[in-house]
C-alpha cells in the first residue's frame, strides 16, 4: 500500500559557533537565567562551585525578562561582551 | 537544536528544599564542565522531521488492522485510528482546494517543518476530513504559522494549552461545523475532524511529539481536537471576524492557544450587572497564567447570557471593560513566593511594593478580552485562559485568487 507522507520537510541550517575550550580555567562563564524557580538560586550555587573548583574562572550572571521568550538583545550583547562560554539554565 | 550539549537534572527542582537542589547540581557539576569543553560539534538549527512529497510503501493487508499498528509505530498519529492517506484520497483533497500540491502554506514550529498543501492534505485525510475541509485547514495552518501565535511555546510547554480553532462566517453552516448546543462536544458534525487535522499537522509537520517535544505536565482534552464556531445568528454584537475587519461574505478561522474551557454557571441573574459579577468571579482565580503575564482571555457567552447582557444596553466593549475592572483577585490570595517571583517580576510596574490587598487583574488591558457567542439554550457560559505568550491570529478562508470561499462553492 502506497501512502503519502504526512511529514514536513524542514530547512536545516548549520551554525558555526566558536570552538569550545579544552579547559574552563581562567575563562568568563556566562550564567543565563530563564527566571523559573529556582534557577536563580541554582545559578548562584553554580557560580560558587565554579569559583571554588575552576582556577581563575569568573561567573557572569544574566537574566531573561520573560521565561518563554528569547533573551533580549541587551542580554545577548552583554553575554557576547563579557563571557567566553555560556550555561543557559532552563528551569521548569 | 537537537545536538546542543545539555545536562538534565532530574525533577523535581521547584518546591523542594534548596539543599536537595544543590545536591543535584553538585552531582551534575563535572558533566556540565565536560559538556562545555567537548570537541566542537556541528549545531543543527532545526530538526529535520521528514521529506516533502514522500511516498511510503507499507506492506500491510488490512487498513484497520496491521496498517494501523504500522502507522502508530511510525509516530504519525494521536492514538486513535487513522484513515490511511492513500494517493487517491490525498489527491482529492489537493484538487478541491485549487492550489498546487507543493504550494507552501507556512512553517510549523518547533521543528520548522514546511507545511505544503499536500502534507496538510495527508494529515487531513488521516484525521477523517473530506476534501471540502481543505480551504479552512489551509487558512488554519496559515494562522498557526504566524509568529504571534508563538507555536514553539504551545508545542513544548508544560502548561496545558492547545490551539482552539474558532470558525466564523457563512461557511460554518456549509461545512457542518457546530456552533450551537454542545459546541465543544461530540456529534455528527465536522468540529472533531477539523480540530484533529490541525493537531496532526502540529505533530507530523511541526514535530510536536508527545514527551520528546511536548512536555505538558497534564495536557488537556483539546490536544486531541479543539474546534468550535461562533453562533452568529444568536450574537447581538459584531462577530469576531467583523471586529477584525472582514466583510460579510468572508469566513475566517482564528487560532487561539488556550486552556480547556472553564464553566460559568449563572441561572439566577437577570441583569448584565448580575451576570458580569458571576463571570468576573469565575475568572478571578489564582494559579492561571493570565494573572502573571499580559495576555488575552477568551469569554464564550451562551446566547441566553448574551441576550441578558445586551438587554441592559451593554456593548462588547462595555463587557470587556467590566471584566478588566471586575475580574481581580486580592493579592492576599497569592502565596508570598508567587507575589515576589511572579507578580513583582513580570508585572513590576503594576504590583511591586504595592499594598498586600492590591487587586490583581486577569487581563492587563480591556481590549485583551475576546468575546464570542456560541452554544445552545441554557445558562452556562465559558472562559478560557491562555499561556501568556500566545496571541490569537485570524485568517480569511480564501481561494488562490484571494476571493472568499462561499457556501455555494460547497454545494454538490
Amino acid at each position: 500500500m502506497k501512502l503519502c507522507s504526512p511529514l514536513g520537510h524542514s530547512v536545516t541550517s548549520t551554525l558555526t559557533g566558536k570552538a569550545r575550550p579544552h579547559s574552563l580555567e581562567g575563562l568568563r562563564i556566562g550564567l543565563l537565567d530563564n527566571t523559573k524557580a529556582p534557577v536563580d538560586k541554582m545559578l548562584a550555587h553554580l557560580a560558587r562551585r565554579i569559583e571554588e573548583r575552576i582556577p581563575g574562572a569568573k561567573p557572569f550572571y544574566v537574566s531573561k525578562s520573560v521565561m518563554s521568550r528569547p533573551a533580549s538583545a541587551e542580554a545577548m550583547e552583554s553575554l557576547r561582551q563579557n563571557t567566553d562560554v555560556v550555561i543557559n539554565a532552563l528551569g521548569d | 537544536m537537537p545536538n546542543m550539549p545539555k545536562v538534565v537534572l532530574p525533577h523535581p527542582l521547584g518546591g523542594i528544599p534548596l539543599d536537595k537542589v544543590y545536591d543535584k547540581l553538585d552531582v551534575a557539576f563535572d558533566e556540565i564542565v565536560a559538556q562545555l569543553t567537548l570537541p566542537p560539534a556541528k549545531l543543527d538549527a532545526v530538526s529535520p522531521v521528514g521529506a516533502f512529497g514522500g511516498r511510503v510503501e507499507i506492506s500491510a493487508v488490512d487498513e484497520w488492522g496491521d496498517l494501523q499498528r504500522e502507522l502508530l509505530e511510525r509516530g504519525w498519529g494521536d492514538g486513535l485510528p487513522l484513515v490511511p492517506p492513500t494517493e487517491a484520497r490525498v489527491q482529492a483533497m489537493v484538487d478541491f482546494c485549487g492550489l498546487p500540491a507543493d504550494h507552501v502554506v507556512g512553517v510549523v514550529e518547533p521543528g520548522n517543518g514546511v507545511a505544503t498543501v499536500e502534507n496538510i492534505a495527508s494529515n487531513a485525510v488521516m484525521a477523517g476530513c473530506s476534501p471540502q475541509h481543505m480551504p479552512l485547514l489551509v487558512a488554519a495552518v496559515k494562522a498557526l504559522s504566524d509568529p504571534r501565535v508563538f507555536l514553539r511555546n504551545i508545542q513544548a510547554t508544560t502548561h496545558p494549552i492547545s490551539p482552539m480553532l474558532i470558525v466564523s462566517g457563512p461557511l460554518t453552516q456549509a461545512l457542518n461545523i457546530n456552533c450551537g448546543s454542545g459546541v465543544f462536544g461530540p456529534g455528527p458534525w465536522a468540529n472533531g475532524v477539523l480540530g484533529r487535522a490541525l493537531r496532526l499537522v502540529m505533530l507530523n509537520i511541526g514535530g510536536g511529539k508527545p514527551i520528546a517535544i511536548d512536555k505538558a505536565t497534564m495536557g488537556h482534552p483539546g490536544k486531541y481536537s479543539y474546534c468550535m464556531a461562533e453562533n452568529e445568528a444568536a450574537n447581538p454584537w459584531p462577530s469576531l471576524r467583523a471586529e477584525r475587519g472582514f466583510g460579510a461574505d468572508t469566513s475566517t478561522v482564528t487560532v487561539f492557544g488556550c486552556e480547556s474551557p472553564h464553566n460559568i454557571n449563572d441561572h439566577e441573574s437577570t441583569t448584565a450587572g448580575g451576570l458580569l459579577t458571576t463571570i468576573c468571579g469565575a475568572m478571578a482565580q489564582t494559579g492561571q497564567n493570565n494573572v502573571y503575564y499580559p495576555c488575552e482571555l477568551l469569554l464564550i457567552l451562551s446566547p441566553e447570557h448574551a441576550a441578558t447582557i445586551v438587554g441592559d444596553g451593554y456593548s462588547k466593549d462595555d463587557v470587556r471593560q467590566s471584566i478588566y475592572e471586575g475580574a481581580r483577585i486580592p493579592m492576599t490570595r497569592f502565596s508570598r513566593e508567587n507575589i515576589e517571583r511572579r507578580l513583582w517580576r513580570y508585572l513590576a510596574k503594576r504590583y511591586r511594593n504595592r499594598p498586600i490587598d492590591t487587586p490583581v487583574g486577569v487581563v492587563q488591558r480591556a481590549e485583551d478580552v475576546l468575546i464570542l457567542v456560541a452554544g445552545g439554550p441554557g445558562k452556562h457560559s465559558m472562559y478560557a485562559p491562555t499561556s501568556g505568550s500566545s496571541h490569537s491570529v485570524t485568517c480569511p478562508i480564501v481561494k488562490a485568487d484571494g476571493r472568499p470561499w462561499l457556501p455555494s462553492d460547497f454545494q454538490a
